[in-house]
């Protein structure tokens, strides 16, 4: 006995060690060739499309931004290192003018300069410059966008040869408007170009200057004018006489808050750092606010949202960021720097983004293969999987994994490792794809295209003419309904009982059944509540001519929701589907009954106050989480002018991936166009159904929180029932291990979904961005619309758990954060004196942190929004794509009175007409008429003074009306005609929601103040502050602690 | 009644079309789809051959019809009459044949015809109940002979396959573990061998030492 144990355990161990031996053996003698080998595809891939692109970070961990260090660390690199440095920033920048070595030659005590240009190899090679002979205009175009927007000063007329340094200096200068230490009135001098020539500005100067004293007396020192060719700039003047004291005082800029994006003092030092990080240069005099403050120059999104394209580029085979952005597109690398990055870091999806023609993703079926994904983490096969084994094994991107590859799936590969049928597979070449789904990823056959009515008709819906035209507009969409011949629709209406409509095929009327006991809801027929519409096409055709009649005369006021919803819920489970809901009043009857809450002016500004703000009763929560569970999906449409405790029914859409439509005071001559064509798109747009969406990403790092409208099903799951292209869903991520070693980290969203014509579908987004140890880097690569997304979604769901101010300040201190961290990166090696510095990539961000703060769900105090406007904006907003986020915060204003008089003008010209202007009165003139457009609301704005004509051609009769009375309507003139195309042209750039359009006239309160003044928001409206105060209170900030 | 209704391909057991609100107050509709899909998966290997057959499956059974290398299956409770539930299966194969006919062969995703599931729907409610007169009609009509159909217990079609596998594992697993044996008695052998003969052993050499030191020393 014991000895046969023996003999048993030996054996075992003689067999194990030698397995354990093969495995490890074969691990390392395949492990190192395919690694290499990815290297090198990425470095070709890259090379392909950037012949000279320097700064894209090599895999290798510190070779690519080594050119671009944080700057504290290599201040002092003298002449040998700069030697050092400079053979690769010369192979990136070929087209750059044959100026560029004498520079590096002559003066090799710039070191920081040198260093910091391959930093700058993603922008564009500057330009041939005009004057050559000043070896900075080399580098002034590198500085940043902002930098071109200002036509370079022409040359120093004055200092000949010995102002190499001098000339070279003189650009920046001229730029920047310049403040003496010295008494204010020299101040009034400004840069004449040629006159610092003079001075010999010698490098160290600057950096012996004395730390800016924030509250320099000089405060009423005039203002400075800026830019040569800036509109609002005051003419340049200023006697010679005055430049020596100018130049003892460049570095600061007493009694004066101005903003200078991208120049750069004549340092040699501080241009590098110029050319690193955009400036903003302002003492801090608290409310100081003097006429003509150079407001002009601070940085405005005014082209819209500009996309980080450069990462798109360097890495063609990323899916489109309209699906995927990430906050920053460099991935920090350890935890430190993770945490020394106070913006949030994390994505923002949009997985069924509307593709432009041309740009469809593409379908895939692997047939009998099967779908190749990773046998451990499940990754899809995308562009970024490596085939080793002469195309018998493919290498896992994201946990570098060794999957064998099927034998239908099989190509050999060519002599650089690329399978030969790349061509034929787009699944292999592009970052986004739809594969078919095969029965494993069905739990049941792909349901058909469900919707489902429930309808409010108690008698205000009959009054507003809500049913009226909720009716016809259904109607006029069964055509169009996805999913023809599957499509299912049923209708439920309720006021203080229930009615059932029964449209089995066979009868000609619907029959109409009520239910009145509503503790205890039943279905009254199993079948013929929920019917196949191309069957029963008449009877329901019949039901939606009749409804309107039906209840026209219905004076019933009170309103049974949660029984119809709970009813609903019954007829639904089996299936799923998209729940309509169209509210009118107050829950009032039965389950889900609510109080008039928010009424009680005491809550606000309590504690308690955010209580308001969450649904009051668990019920709906409950409702939400049942309805996920069987995939429906609830949108709801909610139109009364009282309280109707949006944020109980938006709790609904909320944790079912729907949406909240919200029309206060519905009036169907108001609001009627509004809301058939926003219940149109959402009945007709393609929607995936049942859905599913994960998004997985390298080893290292995990994504740790979700924000939108959905329910998690697990961790990382996110269940929605129904799901369209205008939604868009932010997450963060954490580093789950101190160290990455990757050099790069991919992201995946899967989106398992069922079309509407009854396929199965997975669509599939990969993203590549690269791990970086710089945190400058990092900067350099964020994104700001997504950013602004994430912290949106934050901020709003910060009202729901704390009081509004909270909620501001978690959004102010956030950007503070971010910018001292940003401040410090770069204080060790500059004087920044008072300047308030920001990435160039960033220079929105504080803007839009105002516009957050001002955005509808968290401006200002109780009486500025009601409860409901608040709620309804903040479930749309926390479902917003970042470019229709981004429009909303700060919206379009133009000018269109010229425009509309000028004879010829077509709508070809209309890129001149929507010029955007800053979102101050300030730039409105009372001549005029502008349009502003916020992707929700068109209102125009008539000036005081426009020409009667004008008002009269677009207005007819009424013009001299009070024009809240007045609708816009197309007149029989040119005039009129063509502002009704530019309006349809406007709304047809973005058909999610329909824009209504206002009119308001210039001194017309309180209607202009909250319809258009409150949304100027640059402006400081009854206790919100302003842009330059909101600037220089995070400077202030930012400083405190710096 | 007709609890649920499945349409599939013989020859790779893809799923073509499925009546939709199939499993409704189903308690463990779950499992019987599995057991369709064992059901399916076993015929796509051939091992069923019979065109029409009924399975029996816990209170319900399962009645199909092969035809054109396509296999329409019904779930009914056991007290639905077969007749009218093989009738059912008919009308839906004439009209599956009728409209999708060509394509079956070629279509290569699940359920790619998964619009039929109206035709499904509305067929099925026409059979719901039993004693409508058109059903009873159909019932009454002798022509259509459903005697024939052989009845098996789901278990045993299933288990076919299953039992063959098991028998070519065990024997598999018979073989190798008698090598193992064989092995281990040889070393068993040897090692009672030694333990036999090792006293023995040891005790002579004992005895052949004493006898050696003893010449050496006298």
């Amino acid at each position: 006995m014991i000895l046969q144990l023996r003999v048993k355990s030996s054996s075992g161990h003689d067999l194990k060690p030698i397995a354990a031996v093969e495995s490890v053996s074969c691990c390392a003698s395949s492990r190192p060739f395919p690694l290499s080998h990815s290297l090198r595809a990425i470095v070709n891939m890259e090379n392909q499309g950037y012949p000279n692109f320097q700064a894209r970070p090599p895999p290798s961990s510190s070779s690519p931004f080594a050119s671009a260090p944080p700057p504290g660390v290599r201040p002092q690199s003298g002449g040998p290192e700069t030697v050092g440095f400079r053979p690769p920033t010369r192979p990136f920048t070929p087209s750059a003018p044959p100026v560029a070595p004498p520079v590096g030659a002559m003066r090799p005590f710039q070191s920081p300069l040198v260093s910091q240009i391959p930093g700058q190899g993603i922008r564009p090679p500057p330009p041939p410059p005009s004057s050559n002979s000043f070896p900075s205009t080399t580098y002034g175009p590198p500085g940043g966008g902002s930098f071109q927007r200002f036509p370079t000063p022409p040359p120093p007329s004055g200092p000949p040869p010995p102002q190499t340094l001098a000339g070279h200096l003189s650009p920046p200068m001229s730029l920047r408007p310049q403040q003496p230490m010295g008494p204010p009135p020299q101040s009034m001098t400004s840069g004449v170009p040629g006159g610092y020539a003079s001075p010999p500005p010698a490098p160290g100067f600057q950096q012996s200057m004395p730390p800016v004293n924030p509250s320099y007396p000089g405060v009423g020192g005039p203002p400075q004018p800026s830019f040569p060719g800036y509109p609002s700039n005051q003419v340049l003047q200023g006697p010679p006489s005055s430049y020596p004291p100018q130049t003892g005082g460049f570095a600061q800029h007493p009694g004066q808050q101005n903003m200078h994006p991208s120049y750069a003092p004549p340092t040699s030092t501080v241009q590098a750092l110029a050319e690193d990080f955009n400036s903003l240069s302002l003492t801090n005099i608290p409310g100081s606010l003097e006429p003509g403050l150079d407001r002009a120059s601070f940085p405005r999104p005014l082209d819209g949202d500009v996309e980080p394209n450069s990462f798109a580029e360097m890495y063609p085979m990323n899916c489109h960021s309209r699906y995927l952005r990430l906050t920053t597109s460099a991935i920090p690398s350890s935890q430190s720097l993770a945490s020394r990055w106070h913006l949030p870091l994390g994505a923002v999806v949009c997985p069924l983004a509307e593709a432009p023609e041309g740009e469809e993703v593409p379908l895939i079926d692997f047939g009998s293969s099967g779908i190749i994904r990773c046998r451990r983490c499940r990754t899809y096969v995308n562009p970024y999987v490596t085939f080793t084994d002469s195309g018998r094994k493919w290498r896992c991107n994201i946990c570098s994994m060794l999957n064998d590859v099927p034998g239908e799936y099989f190509s050999h590969l060519d002599a650089t490792g690329r399978r030969m049928d790349m061509d034929q597979r787009p699944e292999l070449t592009k970052g986004s794809v739809e594969i078919i789904a095969p029965t494993e990823y069905m739990v049941r056959p792909p349901m058909p295209p469900i919707y489902f009515f429930l309808i409010d008709v108690s008698f205000s819906a009959a009054k507003s003419g809500m049913l009226q035209v909720a009716a016809q507009t259904i109607k006029s969409c069964l055509d169009n309904l996805p999913g023809y011949p599957r499509t299912q629709i049923g209708f439920i209406t309720y006021d203080s009982t229930l009615h059932f409509y029964n449209m089995k095929s066979s009868l000609s009327q619907p029959q109409m059944m009520v239910v009145s006991d509503l503790d205890d809801i039943f279905v009254p027929l199993p079948d013929d509540l929920l019917v196949n519409l191309s069957e029963s096409r008449n009877v329901v055709e019949a039901f939606l001519d009749s409804l309107p009649l039906m209840f026209q005369n219905n004076v019933n006021v009170e309103s049974a929701f949660g029984p119809a919803l709970k009813a609903a819920y019954m007829v639904m489970n089996q299936l799923g589907g998209k729940l309509l809901i169209f509210q009118n009043s107050l829950p009032s009857l039965g389950a889900g009954r609510l109080k008039l809450r928010g009424e009680d002016p005491r809550v606000y500004g309590t504690d308690k106050e955010y209580t308001l703000r969450v649904a009051e009763d668990n019920f709906y929560k409950q409702m939400a989480a049942d309805c996920t569970k069987f995939q429906i999906g609830i949108n709801v449409y909610a139109f009364s002018d009282k309280y109707t405790d949006i944020a109980s029914l938006g709790t609904l859409s909320k944790y079912t991936g729907g949406q909240v439509y919200y029309y206060p005071g519905f009036q169907s001559s108001i609001h009627g166009d509004k809301l058939r064509h926003e219940l149109a798109r959402d009945l007709t747009r393609e929607t995936a159904w049942e859905s599913v969406m994960r998004i997985r990403c390298g080893k290292g790092i995990r994504f740790s929180s979700y924000h939108g409208n959905f329910m998690l099903r697990s961790t990382d799951l996110l269940a929605l029932p129904a799901v369209d292209c205008d939604k868009a869903y932010a997450m963060q991520l954490t580093l789950e291990e101190t160290l990455l070693t990757t050099p790069t980290v991919y992201f995946q969203v899967a989106l398992l979904y069922t079309a509407s014509c009854g396929e199965r579908r997975i669509r599939v987004h990969t993203a590549v961005a690269p791990v970086v140890t710089d945190l400058g880097e990092m900067y350099r690569q964020a994104d700001t619309g997504s950013i602004v997304s994430v912290y949106t979604r934050l901020a709003i769901e910060k009202t729901l758990s704390g009081k509004l101010d909270d909620a501001r300040n978690v959004i102010q201190q956030k950007i503070v954060k971010a910018l001292r961290e940003y401040r410090n990166l770069h204080s060790v090696q500059h004087r920044l004196g008072s300047r308030l510095i920001y990435p160039e990539s960033l220079k929105f961000l504080p803007l839009y942190g105002l516009a957050i703060c001002k955005s509808t769900p968290l401006q200002g105090g109780p009486a500025d929004a009601s409860l409901d406007e608040r709620c309804a904006a903040g479930f749309t907003m926390m479902s917003l794509p970042v470019k229709k986020l981004l429009k909303l915060l700060y919206p379009n204003v133009f000018r269109v009175d010229e425009w509309l008089l000028k004879p010829s003008a077509d709508l070809d010209d209309l890129k001149d007409v929507l010029k955007r202007l800053p979102l101050a009165a300030e730039n409105l003139d009372s001549r005029g008429l502008y349009i502003y457009d916020d992707g929700f609301r068109l209102v125009l704005w008539f000036g005081r003074m426009l020409s009667p004509d004008i008002a009269k051609n677009l207005l007819g009769a009424d013009f001299a009306a009070e024009l809240s009375r007045v609708t816009l309507q197309e007149q029989e003139n040119g005039m009129s005609k063509k502002l009704m195309r530019l309006i349809k042209k406007v709304r047809e750039n973005d058909q999610s929601y329909h824009p209504m359009c206002f009119l308001v006239r210039q001194g017309e309160q309180p209607r202009e103040g909250f319809l258009f003044l409150r949304y100027l928001i640059e402006d400081q409206m009854g206790g919100s502050t302003s842009y330059v105060d909101w600037i220089l209170q995070i400077h202030r900030h930012v400083q405190q602690n710096a | 009644m007709v609890k649920m209704t499945l349409i599939a391909r013989v020859t790779d057991g893809l799923p073509l079309a499925e009546g939709l609100d199939d499993g409704r107050d189903l308690p463990d509709s779950d499992m019987y789809k599995q057991q369709v899909k064992a059901l399916f998966k076993n015929l796509s290997r051939g091992h069923n051959e019979a065109s029409r057959m009924s399975v029996e499956t816990g209170p319900y059974i399962f009645h199909y019809i092969i035809e054109g290398r396509v296999c329409y299956l019904t779930m009914c409770d056991r007290s639905y009459p077969k007749k009218l539930a093989f009738q059912y299966l008919e009308d839906l194969k004439n009209e599956f044949e009728r409209v999708n006919g060509p394509n079956i062969e070629t279509a290569a995703r699940p359920y790619a015809f998964i619009k039929f599931d109206t035709f499904i729907q509305k067929t099925k409610k026409l059979y719901q109940d039993t004693r409508t007169q058109r059903n009873i009609g159909k019932l009454n009509d002798e022509l259509y002979e459903v005697h024939q159909i052989m009845t098996r217990n789901v278990q045993e079609v299933l288990g076919v396959g299953e039992k063959l596998n098991q028998v070519s594992e065990m024997s598999s697993r018979l073989t190798s573990e008698s090598r193992v044996y064989a092995d281990k008695a040889k070393d068993l052998n040897r090692q009672a061998l030694i333990r036999k003969w090792a006293p023995v052993a040891i005790v002579l050499g004992v005895v052949f030492i004493l006898f050696w030191v003893k010449n050496k020393l006298w």
